[in-house]
């Protein structure tokens, strides 16, 4: 039992110390982040008020960076509950420091996923439509089912597993008492409150891992369900959920990274998570080179005119800087710095991460916009090139993304205090006693 | 039975929940029509579909008379240049419309030619499928309409079109429409349109303002159920091409090679 009222916090006090006190970096970096999000809010209102032809896109384009920030903010979600909800399933112990990360990302992301559709949107105004007119035959509506569970599972799931940390800090912060004394809802550590709360986390655990994949799946639909070449393909569901997984854990090796450097948390997100999520991150490189080959090979060996226009146009055309870009992003570069246990340090797995998530940003660039020159048509050289608008729109989502990251550490504990006490605590006499039922019981050797 | 607080969470949630479901269901249940449009008239029994005698349409060099009707019927802006670019009926190179035909083998110049293209009403049109809204969906005759009123610009059924018969309005358009029909309503920026094969004229029992223009006699307009009519005589013994039959949508819009 862990009665966390009446214990000390000495030995994880550091996971609390940017809650209690805030360094000069911090201002300057909120700062830097709201003036570019300031920035973002005026290029939106830009284009509210004079409608979409102040993008890039164009009658024959007309879906571009947004909907490509859409596909890839959906696949940073996967980041996070996914990924801490596989390793708590699996039990994996060394979960303990980044969970709390992982989660986070996926419910801030979330909200810039859903809301790079509705910056898109010609009529924002009439978003609620989709509610009140809803068509079940559209993909779209699928999606908003999807997602809108997934933010509700993601979010309960991140507010459970926070509700003992809470706890601590009504105890110990000694600051903004109400608002913890209100959100720790009575938790006082209690034998069967505990109980509860595992069961609780046991149970979102695997409710949120279907959702997840359903989650990446409509996403992929949405292209898969037209009859454009190259995207009404079968093979569209698994390849985004694969991609969402790769860049989900480059995003959260990317975040471990800053939050170690800044936090002074190397005793916490030690070089073991970065090396055991680069070996992650390396399964995944594989398994993306293997979807995007089956992918590719199945339009070349068919040989169907506008399927090749489509492919042409990525290999050698227009689109070839992108692809190959995407290529050397998602491959080339991460995969020699992942296969040696030499170079999968902090820097190593922090630096093939950053690559990834460039490299997979291309991809899904890559995937929307060429086949949108829409061969079968011919309607006059297809051009797009976003215009300041969408780079500063975009700017804005990345900048307000890091500012509600950081405002939540300054909040709440970014390592879970009560989950590496419980590792100390609990699981080590628990993962001994687990490690023997793996063994022969009885002397076999007679 | 004590009545813990937990207790009395437990039973005021699933009664909340309980009271919940009715409404719920009636949210998802409701089948609800497309609100009839002033312009959409009753015509059950019909199958609208047009004929376009290229060999015709292409006496007369460079004329632009139906594209020119329909879009100052219809308030159609014209925008400079093809980024914003809102067509209804409009003509694109003959060689590129039709390109698995064998070029090699055509008249010269022949496929460089503009053939008219418009939307084809299909019977089995991807865009209602794709609409989250229900802003565009098909009439029992054939037509498939749009409702400006509910489009929230998502543009997925431009990304389910094939034919590329659908336009956005990137800004608005009113500036841009050279003399204002009062007849027809005008579009707000952020919305998709493209041809309802003239529902408001078919109501009034006249034919489609690009059929009434040409005076080559190339677009022949009716009802395919109808055994006399002109469009059935029109289709009946000859070979008529279809844009990309192979995609299943059944267009409405035949061509006379």
């Amino acid at each position: 039992m862990l009665n966390i009222r009446h214990t000390k916090l000495e030995e994880d006090a550091i996971l609390l110390r940017p809650i209690l006190r805030t360094g000069k970096a911090f201002y300057v970096a909120v700062t830097i982040l709201s003036a570019l999000t300031l920035w973002g809010i005026y290029a939106y209102l830009t284009q509210y008020r004079t409608g979409l032809g102040v993008t890039g896109l164009s009658r024959q384009i007309f879906w571009g960076v947004y909907i490509t920030n859409f596909v890839f903010f959906i696949g940073i979600s996967h980041a996070g509950t996914l990924i801490s909800a596989v390793l708590r399933v699996t039990k994996a112990e060394w979960r303990r420091p980044i969970t709390r990360c992982a989660e986070l990302i996926t419910v801030i992301v979330l909200f810039f996923g859903v809301g790079s559709v509705l910056i898109d949107l010609g009529r924002p105004d009439r978003m609620l439509y989709v509610i009140r007119y809803a068509q079940f035959q559209s993909p779209l509506l699928w999606d908003v089912i999807s997602i809108g569970l997934y933010l509700m599972a993601s979010s309960i799931y991140l507010y459970v597993a926070l509700v003992p940390d809470i706890a601590i800090l009504r105890d110990h912060a000694g600051r903004r008492g109400w608002l913890y004394r209100i959100l720790a809802v009575g938790y006082a550590g209690t034998e069967q409150q505990h109980r509860r709360l595992e069961k609780t986390i046991a149970f979102m655990a695997v409710l949120v891992i279907p959702v997840a994949v359903s989650v990446h799946t409509v996403v992929s639909f949405v292209f898969a369900m037209t009859i454009q070449p190259m995207w009404h393909s079968a093979i569209f569901g698994p390849y985004f959920v694969a991609g969402a997984i790769f860049s989900g854990i480059a995003a959260l090796i990317l975040a471990m990274g800053l939050i170690r450097r800044f936090y002074h948390l190397e005793e916490y997100l030690k070089p073991i998570h970065f090396n055991n999520l680069g070996i992650l991150l390396l399964v995944m490189t594989l398994l993306w080179f293997y979807f995007t080959l089956a992918e590719y090979i199945t339009v070349i060996y068919g040989r169907e005119p506008v399927q090749m226009a489509i492919f042409w146009s990525k290999v050698t055309g227009t689109y070839a800087p992108y692809l190959w870009g995407m290529f050397l992003f998602c491959f080339l570069i991460p995969l020699p710095i992942l296969s040696f246990r030499k170079t999968r340090t902090v820097l190593g797995t922090s630096l093939a991460s950053t690559s990834v998530m460039i490299g997979m940003w291309l991809e899904r660039f890559v995937i929307i916009v060429p086949t949108l020159t829409r061969q079968r048509l011919v309607m006059g050289p297809p051009s797009y090139w976003p215009t300041w608008v969408e780079w500063s729109i975009m700017a804005g989502c990345f900048s307000f993304f890091i500012f509600l990251y950081l405002m939540f550490t300054k909040f709440f504990p970014i390592v879970s205090v009560w989950e590496m006490r419980e590792g100390r605590e609990k699981s080590m006499t628990e993962f001994a006693e687990r490690l023997k039922t793996y063994l022969p019981s009885k002397d076999v050797s007679h | 039975m004590e009545l813990t607080r937990r207790r009395l969470f437990k039973i005021a949630g699933f009664t909340l929940l309980g009271l919940s479901v009715k409404p719920a269901l009636d949210v998802f249940s409701k089948v609800e029509l497309p609100e009839p449009s002033p312009i959409a008239g009753p015509s059950a029994v019909k199958r609208w579909a047009m004929a376009v005698d290229v060999k015709k349409c292409w006496s007369i060099e460079g004329c632009t008379d139906c594209i020119d009707a329909c879009h100052r019927v219809h308030n159609v802006p014209s925008f400079p240049g093809p980024k914003e670019e809102i067509k209804w009926i409009w003509t694109v190179p003959f060689g590129k419309a039709f390109a698995e035909h064998d070029q090699d083998l055509m008249e010269e110049g022949e496929a460089e030619k503009p053939l008219v293209l418009l939307c084809n009403h299909c019977d089995n049109p991807p865009c209602v499928r794709y609409c989250p809204t229900k802003a565009t969906w098909q009439r029992e005759d054939g037509i498939v309409m749009m409702d400006f009123h509910r489009c929230i610009g998502c543009r997925y059924c431009m990304a389910g079109c094939p034919y590329g018969s659908r336009s956005f309005n990137w800004r608005d358009p009113r500036p841009f429409i050279k003399k204002i029909n009062p007849e027809f309503p005008t579009r707000t920026k952020g919305v998709v349109e493209k041809c309802n094969f003239c529902v408001e004229r078919l109501a009034q029992g006249l034919i489609p303002a690009c059929v009434e223009a040409c005076k080559e006699k190339a677009l022949v307009f009716g009802d395919l159920k109808n055994p006399a009519s002109e469009i059935r005589k029109t289709l009946q013994d000859t070979i008529v091409y279809q844009r990309q039959p192979e995609l299943g949508t059944k267009p409405n819009v035949y061509y006379l090679l």
